[in-house]
C-alpha cells in the first residue's frame, strides 16, 4: 500500500513536471513597461507596446513615466515592479550604462526577463557572455548611423559645399554625442564642407536660439545646421527665421514631433529624421512573445531603421505613422 | 572723494566694469561680436531670463530663496500655450486668443507664489523646502498637461509678436519701423538687422516698474528691512508675514511673465527641461548682481547686469570659438568671485 502510494506520488510528480514544463513553454508572459522618462519618444514606444500586447492578447502593466532621467529615479520603480511577483518580462530603457547593471541583474535573478529598448547596459553587446549580457535583447536606434545619413542628405541639399553648424544638447549623453560623431564622419567625405562649430544648449531652447543666432553673426555664410534633437532644432530654426534666412539656411533635425513636422511643412526645417519608437515597442513585445510562447531564440540586437521626412513626402499617408503623437 | 572711497565705489560697481571689459575682449576675439545683430540677439534671448531673475531678486533680498521659479515658468508657458491653441482652434481671432493666454497665464502665476508665501510666512516652512515642494508640483503639473510634448499649433502671430522688432535695418539700403521687409534677396536677408525687440521692451518695462517699487517706495524699503533683520522689522511694526507672502507672489508672478514671454518667443509652450536649472541661473545672476543670500542686499539693476554677464559670456565664448566646457568653468569662477568681491569691499567703506 505504502509502495503504491509512493509510486503514485512519483508518477503524479513526473507527469506534473512534464505537463507543467509544456505549459511553461507555451505560457503567455505578463509584460511590464518601465519607461525611462516622460517624453514623446517614450510615449511612442509605450504605444507600440500597448498595441502589440492587445493584438497578441498579452497582459501589460505600465509603470509610471518618470519626470527625471537617472538611476536614482528609475531603480526604485523597477524594484517595485519586480516585487509585484506577477511579471515575466520587464521592458525598459536603462538610464545609465553602468549603474543599471546590478539592479537589473538582481531582477533577472528573480526569474524576470529583461528587454532594453532605446538605451542599453554595458556596451550594448549582449551576444558574448559578460556581466551585462543577461538581457534578452536590445532594441534601439543606431545613433551614429543616423548622424552619418543626416550628413549625406544635408550635404546633398547644400550642394556639397559651404559652412555647417551643429546645435546639440548635452556633452555627456551618449545618444546625442553619437549623432554628432556620425554627422562629423559623414561630412568628412565632403572636402568643401566645413563644420564651423558644435554647441550645447542643455535642452534649453532659448540657449539654442541664442547660440545659433551668434553662430550666424560670426559666420554669416552658414548654409546648413544640424539640430540633434527637438529643442536644438526648434531653437535653431527660430534663430534662422529671425535672421530672415528661412529657406536659405537648410536645417536638418532629429525626431519627428508634431512641431518639427509643422515646421517642415512651413519651410522652416528641411529634413527630419524619424526614429521608429512605435516599432521599437512592437518589436520588444514580439520578442517576448516569441521567447515565451514559441520558445524561439531571440537575436541579441535589433535595429529599427529610420524614416526621413522631407517636404516632398511629409503628406504621404504611409509617412504619417512615423510622426510622434501624444495621444 | 578719497582714494579708499574711489576703490570702494569701483568695487561695488565691479560688475559694470566687468561687463564692459568682457564686451571689449570679445569684440577682439569674437568674429562679428561687435555688431547690432549680436546686441539685439543678446537682448531678445535674455528677456525671459531677465524676468525670472528679477522675481528671484525680491525673494533673495528678504533672505529667502525661490527654487520653484524655473518650473513655474514652464507650467505657465504650457498653460498659456494651451489657452492660445484651443481658443484659436475654436475660431477666435489670434490676437484675442493670445490676449487670453497671457491673462490666464499671469493670473495663474499668482497661485504658486501665494502657496509658497503662506507656507514660509505662516507655517514657518524654510523657503528652501517650501519652494522645493512647489518645484516638484509645478513640474509635475506642466508634464501632466503637456504630456511631455511641447504645445504646438499656435497661430503664427504668436511668433511674430515674440520675435518682432521695432526697427529693421538693411545697412545703407532700407530702414523700416514695425514692418519686417519682405521679398529680400538672400544676400539682403543675411544682412537685415532687427533692432529693439518687443520682448526686451516688455521685460525692461516690467523691470523698471518693479525696480522703482523696490528702490523708491516704502513697500520696497520694508523688503530690505525684513532681509536685514527680521526681528527689528517686526518690532518696527512692519507686517512681516503679509509682506513675505507678497514677495513670494511677486517672484512667481515674474516666473509667469517669463513663461508667457517664452511662449511668445519660441511660439510653442514648453515645460522646463530638468537639465535646464533655470532657477540656479536666476540665482547666479542675482548674486553676481550684488545680492547676498543672507538677505538685505540686492537690486533689480544689479540683477539685470548679472543676467547680461551670463549672456555675454555665453555668446562671446561661442563667437570666439572657445570650447563650451570652458564657459561653465568661467561662469562658476565668476559666481564665486562675485561673492568674494562683495565680502571685501563693504569693509573698506566703513574704515
Amino acid at each position: 500500500m505504502r509502495k503504491i502510494l509512493v509510486a503514485l506520488v512519483l508518477v503524479t510528480l513526473v507527469v506534473g513536471i512534464l505537463v507543467g514544463g509544456v505549459f511553461a513553454e507555451g505560457k503567455k508572459p505578463k509584460i511590464a513597461w518601465c519607461p525611462a522618462i516622460s517624453d514623446p519618444f517614450y510615449y511612442m514606444i509605450g504605444k507600440g507596446i500597448a498595441d502589440k500586447c492587445k493584438e497578441l492578447g498579452l497582459e501589460l502593466f505600465v509603470a509610471e513615466y518618470p519626470k527625471a532621467w537617472g538611476p536614482e529615479v528609475q531603480v526604485p520603480i523597477l524594484e517595485a515592479v519586480a516585487a509585484r511577483g506577477d511579471i515575466d518580462v520587464i521592458i525598459t530603457g536603462p538610464t545609465s550604462k553602468d549603474a543599471l547593471i546590478a539592479p537589473l541583474k538582481r531582477i533577472h535573478d528573480m526569474g524576470i526577463e529583461i528587454i532594453t529598448v532605446d538605451t542599453y547596459i554595458g556596451d550594448g553587446d549582449y551576444s558574448k557572455p559578460s556581466e551585462y549580457s543577461f538581457p534578452l535583447t536590445f532594441i534601439g536606434t543606431d545613433n551614429f548611423q543616423g548622424g552619418v545619413e543626416i550628413a549625406h542628405r544635408l550635404a546633398e541639399m547644400i550642394g556639397k559645399k559651404g559652412k555647417v553648424f551643429v546645435e546639440t544638447t548635452n556633452p555627456d549623453v551618449s545618444s546625442v554625442v553619437e549623432r554628432v560623431e556620425g554627422f562629423k564622419k559623414g561630412m568628412s567625405e565632403y572636402p568643401d564642407i566645413e563644420i564651423v562649430g558644435v554647441e550645447y544648449c542643455l535642452d534649453i531652447q532659448e540657449k539654442a536660439q541664442q547660440q545659433v543666432a551668434a553662430a550666424l553673426a560670426a559666420h554669416p555664410d552658414i548654409v546648413g545646421i544640424f539640430g540633434t534633437n527637438l529643442y536644438s532644432a526648434q531653437g535653431a530654426y527660430q534663430a534662422v527665421v529671425n535672421a530672415g534666412l528661412a529657406g536659405v539656411v537648410k536645417i536638418a533635425s532629429w525626431d519627428a514631433t508634431e512641431d518639427l513636422i509643422k515646421a517642415l511643412r512651413e519651410g522652416k526645417v528641411d529634413l527630419v529624421l524619424a526614429q521608429k519608437p512605435y516599432e521599437i515597442g512592437t518589436l520588444a513585445v514580439e520578442a517576448a512573445y516569441q521567447y515565451f510562447v514559441e520558445g524561439k531564440e531571440i537575436p541579441k540586437r535589433m535595429v529599427p531603421g529610420f524614416f526621413f521626412f522631407t517636404r516632398d513626402n511629409v503628406d504621404d499617408p504611409e509617412a504619417q505613422q512615423y510622426i510622434y503623437r501624444a495621444d | 572723494m578719497s582714494r579708499t572711497q574711489l576703490v570702494a565705489r569701483i568695487g561695488r560697481n565691479w560688475v559694470v566694469l566687468f561687463l564692459f571689459l568682457l564686451c571689449v575682449i570679445f569684440s577682439f576675439t569674437g568674429r562679428g561680436f561687435l555688431s547690432l545683430k549680436t546686441l539685439n540677439n543678446i537682448l531678445l534671448t535674455s528677456s525671459p531670463a531677465l524676468l525670472l531673475a528679477a522675481g528671484e531678486t525680491f525673494v533673495i533680498i528678504t533672505g529667502g530663496i525661490d527654487l520653484s521659479v524655473g518650473f513655474v515658468r514652464g507650467l505657465i508657458s504650457v498653460i498659456s500655450a494651451i489657452v492660445i491653441r484651443d481658443l484659436y482652434a475654436l475660431g477666435y481671432s489670434p490676437y484675442f486668443a493670445i490676449f487670453c493666454g497671457i491673462v490666464v497665464g499671469v493670473l495663474l502665476g499668482l497661485l504658486p507664489g501665494l502657496v509658497n508665501g503662506i507656507l514660509v510666512a505662516r507655517f514657518r516652512v524654510p523657503p528652501f523646502i517650501a519652494t522645493l515642494g512647489m518645484y516638484g508640483i509645478a513640474n509635475g503639473l506642466a508634464l501632466r498637461y503637456s504630456k511631455g510634448f511641447p504645445i504646438t499649433f499656435l497661430p503664427d502671430e504668436v511668433g511674430e509678436i515674440g520675435n518682432g522688432f521695432f526697427f529693421y535695418l538693411l545697412p545703407g539700403r532700407l530702414f523700416t519701423v514695425f514692418e519686417k521687409p519682405l521679398g529680400l534677396t538672400e544676400a539682403e536677408a543675411r544682412n537685415l538687422v532687427g533692432i529693439v525687440p518687443y520682448a526686451t521692451v516688455i521685460a525692461f518695462a516690467l523691470l523698471f516698474v518693479f525696480g522703482f517699487v523696490l528702490s523708491k517706495t516704502q513697500f520696497g524699503q520694508h523688503i530690505y528691512a525684513i532681509g536685514g533683520n527680521i526681528d527689528a522689522a517686526r518690532r518696527a511694526g512692519i507686517p512681516v508675514e503679509k509682506h513675505l507672502i507678497r514677495v513670494y507672489v511677486i517672484s512667481s508672478l515674474f516666473a509667469a511673465f517669463s513663461g508667457v514671454l517664452s511662449t511668445l518667443i519660441f511660439s510653442i509652450g514648453t515645460h522646463t527641461q530638468f537639465a535646464a536649472s533655470l532657477e540656479l541661473f536666476a540665482i547666479a545672476a542675482v548674486v553676481i548682481g550684488g545680492a547676498s543670500l543672507m538677505g538685505g542686499k540686492g537690486s533689480i539693476l544689479g540683477t539685470a547686469l548679472g543676467v547680461f554677464v551670463l549672456s555675454v559670456l555665453e555668446v562671446g565664448f561661442l563667437m570666439s570659438g572657445i570650447l563650451p566646457f570652458y564657459r561653465y568653468i568661467a561662469v562658476g569662477t565668476i559666481l564665486v568671485f562675485a561673492v568674494v568681491i562683495d565680502q571685501l569691499f563693504p569693509e573698506i567703506v566703513y574704515d
